[in-house]
């Protein structure tokens, strides 16, 4: 991971000011959101989207031809722009063709992408843009932070300076007053400039059309006075139909803004009537500049494709954890947060996107936020996984994954030499850095649990806990129990051994298991996941078992759903995945529905319990509701604490890469756990055990976190 | 007389879309008004001179506009119809006519391709839309709906969407009204030409 980033990073969590705006838009935003989607059904909406534009992606080249041809007949004049510089030297080579002194710009993020305004100033053109919060970017010589609202990142006082040295005033800091300020000297240069750049959001290729979408009133002008007009717009921006705009026009400004419609929408088809300065009646001029630049090649890419889907409503950035931490100008290029680390990918150069793909954690919520339905995270391990076969991996991670992890009996052997070494080194508090995502990290001084005296496995071996052999009458359960359940926490292990057992099930831990493979997945090595995949099918398949059940969601995540989509090709192991599969099941699902089928007696709790969902269990395998329901029988009171669905930092190897930014992510885990007054916070995840155990060690461990399994082995009569 | 039920149901629908353009223009800041007739319309009008004090005032020179014979009450604010590039500016008021309102957003359709139609909707402080009761419809797909093969033919080359007056979050997140558009939209639903009460 490159220094700069870390250097970034750092810088933008000592600035309080980009904190404090970042942190009130992210706290404000799910709710002005959600009121916005009030009667209207949010998940048909983003499916209609999801298909609109994927019937896009498939039929590009034919809705840019008759895109070009209906425009063409109603008067526009269209140029196709394969590359940024194409682009500019159009626009550029225009204003100058037609002696153009003064440009006025409506926000186009089409043409940050190209750097049009500094191709345009270079020509010796005054170049405006007219967007409040563009204008402001412009004059402070920034890019944007973000892409629905560029400045963000700044505050009211900031604005006040940029304005004072702009206008050689003493403006106060006062926002209607530079609002008004805003007003006066951009309406001077709509008044006088001979051509207005706009973007779009829309592009339609049956009529011709490209829709802007707009609040301030400067795209109204900017396609109003100057008698010349170029549109930038993105070759992804093609819809098939007019009627295919009315789901975009419905589900962006609500999810960008929360506004059910933004104050004006405008359709243009071929160009409107013009009058000069002096009041003539002149022909307009429209040209319509459609850029390519990256976007035919993400269109090829079978896995990208979907980020086409994208319809840059920006409210990924918005919900991100990360993103709320350190905004756009560490998160992103010219597109920032999750789908501008990808969009930087193809239209700036992977190598560009190398640095930020890191900050994605991977909890995925901004997939469900996405009205696109583009699975953002997904794309972004996606984009490790290239990134690594193109410049490797760093030695490290290229021992563990490529000889450690392959190996089970390397990778089992190294944890428990840790497990013996730690000791003398480390009183109480020890490492676990030998962990497949912690090998590679660098730990520093965070504060972890050591690695068990005695690993699960080893329990079950060396005299099987519990009941023996004969006593199963309901069925046989295999645990997959996950590295740090089988090595950090195998109290975990036995609990579930407990509950199970109490049901009536017979309990068995099939040797041959190792790792899920997931961390190599997210480090960029898929294969490695896969080889491993193999392993644990083999090894859980050796004796026939009723039921696979794990206590980690992501281990869950993998059997169930990874391994099924990336053997499919394996004609041997792609059937015994989908066969696995159908049997895996995360512990809570799985007792809370045998529990409500046959009854679980349990010893009732007078406690008051909050739950933390974890990002796994809750957003890849749709679970949240059985562990509360588990926790109310188990006679506990649950009390819901604020965003229980929001991420704790830990990420896997996150939290030992980030250190920085996992423990924000964190601090504010903990202030809602804390103020939900409850005794105990229940997990379901080692992980977020792991992680918000090692945050509470710091309150003197109040409340007290634990597994579910736990809870519940605590309760069973 | 009897009343029709058809009729009865018809108006019933067009009153509650009325409630529900005004609530939905009225929660982003526009003021509605409700005329059942061109001079009551007309009166508004001058009301809103007086209000903003105004010294000059645009006006297209479409057919609801013109019935509403401005020229002949508004003594203290002379209306411009012509070059508006150089009048407009330097307006108080802008009065233009919307083509469809949209109940569900608060929002006007106003095909807006003659210069005129959108040098008064976006350079004077103030807009001034009046719209025919029965052009009202319930939803932004109905709307689009009427453009995409539907009655109105072909597109015009510029369609307008307005919703609310002219607004920015852009510093801090704090709401202003009025940028570079209007800071006040106004909004007169004019009764239906022919009905009982004209």
């Amino acid at each position: 991971m490159s220094r700069e980033i870390k250097h970034d990073i750092k810088e933008a969590l000592s600035n309080e000011n980009l904190r404090g705006a970042l942190g009130r838009f992210g706290d404000a935003y799910p709710a002005s959101r959600e009121a916005a989607y009030a009667n209207k059904d949010f998940s048909a909406l983003r499916e209609k989207i999801r298909s609109i534009k994927k019937y896009a992606a498939d039929n590009m080249e034919d809705l840019a031809r008759s895109f070009s041809e209906k425009a063409a007949r109603r008067g526009a004049i269209v140029y196709r722009a394969e590359t940024a510089a194409q682009a500019r030297e159009y626009i550029v080579s225009l204003a100058l063709e037609r002696g153009v002194k003064t440009v006025v710009k409506s926000k186009s993020m089409a043409s940050e992408e190209i750097h049009l305004n500094s191709a345009l100033a270079a020509a010796g053109l005054d170049v405006a843009e007219t967007d409040l919060g563009e204008w402001i970017i412009q004059l402070s010589g920034q890019r944007p932070s973000h892409m629905v609202m560029p400045a963000i990142h700044m505050t009211r006082g900031e604005v006040a300076g940029v304005f004072s040295k702009e206008t050689r005033e003493d403006v106060p800091s006062d926002i209607p007053y530079m609002v008004k300020l805003a007003r006066e000297r951009l309406r001077r240069k709509f008044l006088s400039a001979e051509m207005g750049i706009s973007g779009a959001n829309i592009a339609v290729a049956e009529t011709g059309t490209v829709v802007m979408v707009t609040n301030e009133g400067n795209g109204r002008l900017t396609t109003t006075l100057p008698p010349l007009h170029v549109v930038l717009v993105g070759l992804e921006k093609l819809v098939a139909g007019l009627l295919d705009t009315v789901p975009i026009l419905e589900a962006l400004p609500r999810s960008a803004t929360g506004q059910k419609i933004t104050s004006y929408v405008t359709m243009l088809t071929g160009p409107a009537e013009a009058v000069d300065a002096e009041g003539n009646r002149v022909k307009k001029e429209m040209h319509i500049v459609i850029l390519d630049n990256g976007r035919t090649n993400m269109r090829d890419d079978p896995v990208f494709k979907e980020a086409l889907q994208c319809v840059r409503c920006a409210s990924c950035l918005n919900v991100c954890p990360v993103f709320q931490l350190v905004g756009g100008h560490v998160f992103g290029h010219t597109y920032t947060g999750g789908i501008g680390t990808i969009l930087t990918a193809f239209f700036e150069g992977l190598e560009k996107s190398a640095a930020i793909q890191s900050l994605c954690i991977g909890c995925e919520r901004c997939k469900e936020f996405c009205p696109g339905k583009i699975d953002i995270p997904r794309l972004i391990s996606e984009l490790r996984v290239r990134q690594a076969r193109e410049k490797g991996l760093p030695l490290s991670q290229r021992v563990l994954l490529k000889t450690v992890l392959p190996s089970r009996k390397m990778f089992h052997g190294l944890l428990r030499a840790a497990s013996r070494v730690q000791k003398p080194l480390l009183s109480g508090e020890g490492a676990i850095r030998h962990l497949p995502f912690i090998l590679s990290g660098d730990g520093g001084d965070l504060k972890l649990p050591p690695i068990a005296p005695t690993p699960l496995r080893d329990l079950f071996r060396d005299g099987r806990p519990g009941r023996d052999e004969s006593s199963g009458i309901k069925g046989l359960v295999g645990i997959f129990a996950g590295c740090m359940v089988d090595f950090v926490y195998p109290g975990i292990g036995l609990s579930m051994v407990k509950v199970l057992e109490k049901m009536g099930y017979r309990v068995i831990f099939p040797q041959g298991q190792t790792c899920c493979g997931y961390p190599a997945r997210q480090m960029g090595a898929p294969e490695v996941m896969g080889f491993i995949a193999r392993q644990n099918l083999k090894a859980m398949g050796e004796k026939p078992v009723d039921y696979i059940i794990t206590p980690c969601p992501t281990c869950t995540h993998a059997l169930k759903n990874i391994y099924p989509e990336m053997l499919r090709q394996d004609k041997n192991y792609g059937p015994q995945a989908e066969a696995m599969s159908a049997r895996v099941h995360d512990f809570a699902e799985f007792v809370c529905r045998e529990a409500k089928e046959s009854g679980l007696l349990l010893k009732p709790l007078k406690q008051k319990i909050t739950y933390h969902d974890s990002c796994h269990l809750k957003r890849s395998l749709g679970i949240d509701a059985e562990p509360r329901e588990l926790i109310k029988m188990a006679g506990a009171e649950l009390v819901e604490m604020k965003d229980s669905d929001l991420c704790c930092g830990f990420g896997g190897s996150y939290f030992m890469k980030h250190p920085e930014l996992s423990d924000q992510i964190l601090g504010r885990k903990l202030e809602n756990i804390i103020a939900s007054g409850a005794g105990t916070v229940a997990v379901e995840c080692p992980g977020c055990l792991l992680q918000i155990r090692r945050g509470l060690s710091f309150t003197g461990n109040k409340p007290g976190v634990k597994h579910l399994a736990e809870i519940l082995a605590g309760q069973v009569e | 007389m009897a009343v029709d039920p058809v009729e009865a149901a018809k108006e019933k629908k067009a009153g509650d879309l009325f409630e529900e353009f005004r609530r939905s223009a009225e929660a982003i800041s526009a003021r509605v008004y409700r005329a059942g007739n061109y001079s009551e319309a007309a009166g508004i009008i001058v009301g809103l001179i007086r209000e903003h004090s105004a010294k000059k005032v645009v006006a297209t020179s479409t057919p609801l506009v013109e019935s509403l014979y401005l020229d002949d009450i508004t003594r203290e604010a002379p209306v411009c119809r012509d070059n508006l590039r150089l009048h407009a500016a330097g307006a108080d008021i802008g009065v233009s006519e919307a083509d469809f309102a949209i109940a569900e957003t608060g929002t006007l359709v106003c095909e807006a391709t003659d210069i005129n139609a959108r040098l008064v909707s976006t350079l004077p402080p103030v807009h001034v839309a009046l719209v025919y009761e029965d052009r009202l419809v319930a939803s932004l797909e109905e709307a689009i709906g009427l453009y995409a093969g539907g009655d109105r033919g072909h597109l015009p080359g510029y369609l307008s969407f307005i919703s609310g007056p002219s607004r920015t979050a852009d510093i801090e997140r704090i709401l202003t009204i009025g940028v570079h558009g209007p800071s006040e939209l106004h909004i007169i639903f004019v009764g239906k030409p022919g009905g009982g009460d004209r």
